[in-house]
Formats: C-alpha cells, sequence, structure tokens
C-alpha cells in the first residue's frame, strides 16, 4: 500500500475539482426553463421522430458474423502464454485452428453476406455462366 | 484479501437475477440477455473457484470456454430472433403462440 | 494419456471434422441442382466414422486428452447408435432436403456433438459437447426459415436450451468448487473422501439433473417438446426425439456412475452426500411418463402426438435408471436401439405421407388402409411396437426394463409404469383405428415412390427382427455396460 498514496491522492483531488467546478457553474449559471432546451441534443439539429428507429437487418447479419471471429480471438491468448514452452505442437494446432476459421470465412463470403447489400451467391452465379 | 465467500455471493445474485429475467422478460432479446447473466455468474464462479480452491487453474480454462459458446449461442440466438422478426414484426415471445391447442 | 497420444484413438472424430470442413468447401463449388450431392458425401462420412466407431469396440478402457475423454465400449456402443440415427434420418431427409446443402453439414456437426457427448469425462467437456449438439439441434429446428411453426419452435428451443444450459453450467460451478476438480473421477474421488455440506451438494446435483433432464425431455424440463416437435421439419423431429436424446442419456448414466455410484460396489449412490438419488429418478421417471401419457391422449397432430409418446418413453427408461445395476443400463441401451427403429419408423411415414394426406392431423389418416396397406401396416407395427405389444420388439424393450426393476423390488413403480403402458395403447390404438376402421366412401389409393417403400421396409425389419431374436443385442449391450463394474 505505501506507494499507492500518491494514487489515491490524486483521486481525492481528481474528485474534488470536479465537484467545485460543477458546482460554481452551477451558482453562477442563469437559468430559464424554455421548452427547446428539454428536447435530447441531436448535434444542433432539431430530433425527428422517435429515438427506437428500425436498424438495417443487415447491421445485425454483419455484427453477428463479427462476434464470432471477434471471440474465437480468445484463445490465443491462453495460447501465447504456453506457446514457448510447447513449441511446434502448439503453432500447428493453433494453424488448424485457424484454418477451420477460414473456411467458415470462405463460406460467409462465398454466400455473399459479407457485402452490404447481398448479391446472388457469387459461385452459383458463375457456374451458371460458364456452364450454360 | 477480499473473501471468496464475496464472489460468491455476487455470483448468486446476479444468477438469480439472470433467473428473474428469463421468467418476467416478454422480448425474446431481453430473455437472451438473462441467459448472458446466469453464464456470467457461472464464469464469476468458476474463476473466483480456480483462484482460491484449485490447485490448477481449471477454472479459468472453463470460464474461457464459456464465454465463446455463450457468444455463440447468443449468436445463433440472435440470427433465430431475426428471422422471426422478419415473418411476424415482433419479438414478444407471449405472442406465439401458433401451435397452441 | 497425452494429446498427441490420444490422436490415434480419436479417429471417428477427426475424420468427421475433416469431412465436415471438406464437405462444406465442396458444397459451396457444387451447382444448385447438384447439392444433393452432399447429402450423399454426408452419408458416405458418417458410414466411415461408424465403421471407425466401432473398430474401437474392442479397445480396452483408455483415458485421452488427458482425461477429458475416456474411450470405453460404452461410449463406443453410443457412438455406433447415433451415428446410425444420423445415417437414418440423411435418408428420411433426402426426399425433401434436395436443395438445401447446408442442412446435412448441420446434421453431421451434430453427429460429432453426440460422439463427444457420450465419451466425456470433465465437466468442461460436458458443456462444450452439450453446446455443441444443442446449439445446431436450433438452428435445425427452425430450418423451414419461411415457416411460422418452424420459427418459433426454434425460438422456443434456442431459449429454453440456453437458460437450462446456464442453470446446468452453475451446478457444474458448485461442483467445482465443492471439490476443486473438473475430472468427473477426481470429483468422484473427493466426494467420497471428504465430507461435504449435504445442502451445496443436494443444489448442484438438483441443477445438473435440470440441464442433463433438458436434454433428455424429462418431466419438469419438458415443456418446450411439444411446440419443438410440431414445429420442426418432420426429419429433424424424429432426429432430436433420438440421437441427441441417446447422447442426454448416455451422457446422464455415465454422470450417475462416475460422480454419484460409490467406487467400491458402485451400484449404489454415495452414501455421505444424503442424495435421496434412487428415490428422486423413481418420482422423476413416474411424472415423465405419466405427464407424457396423458397429454398425448387428446392430441390432434400426430407430431405432436408423438411428440408427448417421446417423453412418456424417456420416463421408461429412467424407470430402469432408478435401479443403478447392470440389468438396468442393458435395458436402457436395448431400449434405445429399439426406440431407435419404432420412433424413426413412425416419423418416416408421417414424413412420406404429409404430402399425399395433405395434413399433419391423425384424422388425415383416415382410411389410410384402404388407401395404401403397406404404409398403415407398417404404421400400425409402429404403434404396436410402441405400446409395448407383442411380438415386436417395443415388447422385448419394455420387458427388460420391467424385469430390471421388479428384480430389486420396486413393484409400485413397476405398476405404475404398466399402468402407462395401458394409457398408450388407447392413443396408439387411435391412429389404427383411424387408418382401418374409419373409410370413406371413395378410395383414392396413394401411389408410394421406390425409395419410400424400401426405407420403410428397412425400418420395418429391425422392429419384427428384434421382436423375435433380440439375443445379439442384448448380449452387446450387457458387454458395453461391463466395464462400469469391472468385468
Amino acid at each position: 500500500m505505501t506507494g499507492f498514496y500518491i494514487v489515491f491522492l490524486f483521486l481525492v483531488l481528481g474528485m474534488l475539482i470536479v465537484a467545485v467546478t460543477l458546482l460554481l457553474s452551477r451558482l453562477l449559471q442563469p437559468r430559464k426553463r424554455e421548452k427547446d432546451k428539454f428536447i435530447p441534443y441531436e448535434c444542433g439539429i432539431v430530433p425527428e421522430g422517435e429515438a427506437w428507429i428500425q436498424f438495417n437487418n443487415r447491421f445485425y447479419v454483419i455484427a453477428l458474423i463479427f462476434i464470432i471471429f471477434d471471440v474465437e480471438v480468445l484463445f490465443l491468448f491462453p495460447w501465447a502464454v504456453v506457446f514457448d514452452t510447447m513449441g511446434m505442437v502448439a503453432f500447428v494446432e493453433m494453424m488448424i485452428f485457424i484454418a477451420i476459421l477460414l473456411v467458415g470465412l470462405a463460406y460467409v463470403w462465398a454466400k455473399g453476406d459479407l457485402n452490404w447489400v447481398k448479391p446472388k451467391p457469387r459461385l452459383a452465379h458463375l457456374a451458371k455462366k460458364k456452364g450454360e | 484479501m477480499i473473501q471468496l465467500e464475496s464472489y460468491l455471493i455476487i455470483s448468486a445474485i446476479v444468477f438469480v437475477l439472470g433467473i428473474f429475467t428469463i421468467l418476467y422478460k416478454k422480448n425474446a432479446v431481453g430473455i437472451l440477455m438473462g441467459v448472458e447473466l446466469i453464464l456470467n455468474s457461472v464464469n464469476l464462479n468458476f474463476i473466483a473457484f480456480a483462484r482460491y480452491i484449485d490447485t490448477y487453474i481449471n477454472g479459468q480454462l472453463v470460464a474461457i470456454f464459456i464465454i465463446i459458446l455463450a457468444a455463440s449461442e447468443a449468436a445463433v440466438a440472435l440470427a433465430i430472433i431475426l428471422n422471426m422478426y422478419r415473418d411476424r414484426r415482433s419479438v414478444d415471445v407471449t405472442k406465439m403462440d401458433e401451435m397452441k391447442n | 494419456m497425452n494429446n498427441l497420444n490420444s490422436l490415434q484413438y480419436f479417429l471417428p472424430e477427426l475424420f468427421l471434422s475433416a469431412s465436415i470442413l471438406i464437405i462444406i468447401i465442396v458444397d459451396l463449388l457444387l451447382k444448385k441442382d447438384k447439392k444433393i450431392i452432399t447429402a450423399y458425401l454426408s452419408v458416405l462420412a458418417v458410414l466411415v466414422a461408424f465403421f471407425l466407431a466401432y473398430r474401437q469396440y474392442n479397445y480396452a478402457f483408455t483415458s485421452l486428452f488427458e482425461g477429458m475423454i475416456v474411450l470405453d465400449s460404452f461410449a463406443v456402443y453410443f457412438k455406433v447408435l447415433t451415428a446410425l440415427s444420423t445415417i437414418i434420418v440423411i435418408f428420411i431427409s433426402m426426399p425433401a432436403f434436395r436443395r438445401h446443402s447446408e442442412y446435412y453439414i448441420l446434421l453431421l456437426v451434430v453427429t460429432l456433438g453426440m460422439f463427444l457427448m457420450v465419451e466425456v469425462n470433465d465437466l468442461l467437456m460436458i458443456i462444450i459437447a452439450m453446446e455443441m449438439v444443442g446449439i445446431i439441434s436450433y438452428v435445425l429446428a427452425g430450418f423451414n426459415k419461411f415457416n411460422m411453426k418452424s420459427n418459433e419452435a426454434s425460438l422456443k428451443y434456442v431459449l429454453y436450451g440456453a437458460a437450462s444450459t446456464g442453470v446446468m453450467a452453475f451446478g457444474f460451478s458448485y461442483i467445482y468448487g465443492l471439490t476443486g476438480h473438473t475430472n468427473l473421477f477426481a470429483i468422484q474421488q473427493a466426494i467420497v473422501g471428504h465430507s461435504l455440506q449435504p445442502l451445496p451438494v443436494f443444489i448442484a446435483f438438483v441443477m445438473v439433473v435440470a440441464g442433463l433432464g433438458y436434454k433428455i425431455a424429462m418431466v419438469p424440463f419438458h415443456f418446450w417438446v411439444p411446440d419443438v416437435y410440431e414445429g420442426a421439419p418432420t426429419p429433424i423431429t424424429a432426429f432430436l426425439s433420438v440421437g441427441p436424446k441417446a447422447a442426454g442419456i448416455a451422457l446422464f448414466i455415465r454422470f450417475l456412475i462416475t460422480v454419484v455410484a460409490h467406487p467400491a460396489s458402485q451400484t449404489t449412490f454415495i452414501q455421505n452426500v444424503q442424495i435421496q438419488a434412487p428415490l428422486l429418478l423413481a418420482v422423476l421417471a413416474v411424472v415423465t411418463m405419466t405427464l407424457g401419457n396423458v397429454s398425448a391422449l387428446g392430441q390432434k397432430n400426430i407430431k405432436r402426438m408423438l411428440g408427448y409418446s417421446a417423453i412418456a418413453h424417456v420416463g421408461y427408461m429412467m424407470m430402469a435408471l432408478v435401479v443403478f445395476n447392470t440389468r438396468g443400463f442393458t435395458a436402457i441401451m436395448f431400449y434405445m436401439v429399439v426406440y431407435m427403429f419404432m420412433n424413426f419408423g413412425a416419423f418416416w411415414v408421417v414424413q412420406s405421407m404429409t404430402p399425399h394426406l395433405g395434413s399433419e392431423d391423425i384424422s388425415a389418416y383416415k382410411g389410410l388402409g384402404y388407401r395404401h396397406p403397406l404404409t398403415a401396416v407398417a404404421m400400425a407395427v409402429f404403434m404396436l411396437s410402441l405400446t409395448g405389444i407383442p411380438p415386436f420388439a417395443g415388447f422385448i424393450g419394455k420387458v427388460y426394463l420391467f424385469a430390471a426393476i421388479i428384480k430389486q423390488n420396486w413393484y409400485t413403480l413397476a405398476v405404475i409404469g404398466v399402468i402407462n403402458g395401458v394409457i398408450s395403447l388407447y392413443y396408439y390404438a387411435y391412429v389404427i383405428k383411424v387408418m382401418f376402421l374409419d373409410r370413406d366412401e371413395e378410395i383414392k389409393a396413394i401411389s408410394v415412390p421406390l425409395y419410400d417403400r424400401v426405407l420403410l421396409w428397412l425400418l420395418l425389419i429391425p422392429v419384427l427382427a428384434l421382436g423375435v431374436y433380440w439375443g445379439p443385442l442384448i448380449d452387446l449391450a450387457h458387454n458395453s455396460i461391463g466395464f462400469f463394474f469391472g468385468n
């Protein structure tokens, strides 16, 4: 605990300064209740409609794809910890793991789910052109 | 030093909150949030036990895997909810009564 | 055994994983009208995995991947069974799913998950394997994307399923906290070696039973079953009631034997945690079969009726779990095989007849005995076999189940089981009555393709054959369970 009193001091000081400034501005500011003041602030533009608007479905789909590949990275952390002691075996194992993920990515790509406007599945399209 | 009990109490509270969320939410996404709460309470338990009781770190490994399972489960569940929404324009589980006899 | 050496004992799973990846790539390159090739490749992959698993049968008990997985004949028995169920379900699905090749890949992934489920020996692996089966099943239940019922089924399935997995994992976390281990053997030793607080052990036990009970559709964790079974595509309904359920029961048995059983005798439950496990299981079995049968009585939709009857059959199997000895487990393992054939048979009739009859209602089967006699007779055999009427396979299965509990003097349980059998006769026989006794004025004959008829025979023959000659299978089941009790 010895070295931490400076941190504690900073913490207290920081809080104090914030509190004092807020209090000062509160005391000094002129207060007039106007209707416009209670509208939610949207970069200065008058807001239109409700906040509960519909998002495009594609956001969800792309977020879903992202989250799967994002979370898989979690496995890389324990791997990195033991990499030194395990050496080549660990390397090969992780390469296999990533290769499996790449198959998933290839699937998503070929199905056209990475594009914002979902096209016709590309491979089927090509096959049709070539074959007929 | 924080006692093991503190972690267990917190995780038990989170678990119960999760159960209540599942039971009382009408929105399918809300229920999913309850599930996430439960899984996080499980993680907290596993990590706390790994720190205080286990001589190895098995609990931490379990926690990592549960995080990943939770993510994949949420991904699948959200995809299904999305599909439901396209059909029905609603994610209210109390309105799902296509098959009541 | 360490990780690298374990790989040689892990061939079926490795082969399945590799073939899943290859089939995904091949599937992407196939043209739209050739997608059925994926189904053929999937059958081939499962067949090879089936034989690889079968070759492991005579291996001695081996503990793989630092004790994460154990390979024993019990696991191999269920691996072969689940692989067989996947093969059958692919054949059932082929006429309906000609374009949707992802369907078959997902089935392969479930198969891999079931393989893992029957050989797990670690809390972590239990969670992973169950989720692997579960998550893919959620997708499969909602595979008919534009069918409202299918959507609703999969949404209900995913929400209930996720919640029950969470509860089970919470139970596991307490077990881990109480014992300090995730390996099932180590947990057993810790439970025996120390005197633990009974209350937390009981809570953890109940939570784990809730999670596993959900998987095998045991009352009071069955509420998802009717809706999911009705809404899901028929082949998937059939699959869910056999494959994952068999894997779930295998996992349940393994968990009970390696954790709650006493290591010295292995036929009694551990005493020092004071769980009234046999009584608890007996009550659950009674409630499960009674509720399943009584709810099935008034059903109009045949898939929903079969869903409730599936709950009842879990009840029958759990009945034999109560006695907790070789005889009981053998009976369960035998019954699972019999149940697979008769249940798949019934669902195949539903699947192949629905386009002709235009409805899944039982009333639509009116006069089927005159419109297509073979199908109707086969359906009658499946129904009678499900009831447990001799000389069909279901009867032999039930005899073994009841014999196991009567040997241990569970007379009340047996009587309730028999009463349930009588109740079930009512709704099974109702289908037969509709098919043969009710008839329209004019008989519109149905022409059934050769493929449908061949598959029907392939499912019908085992039901008939196991009804008269069941010796080898019961021996196989008996040998597979043997290792648990040291012979």
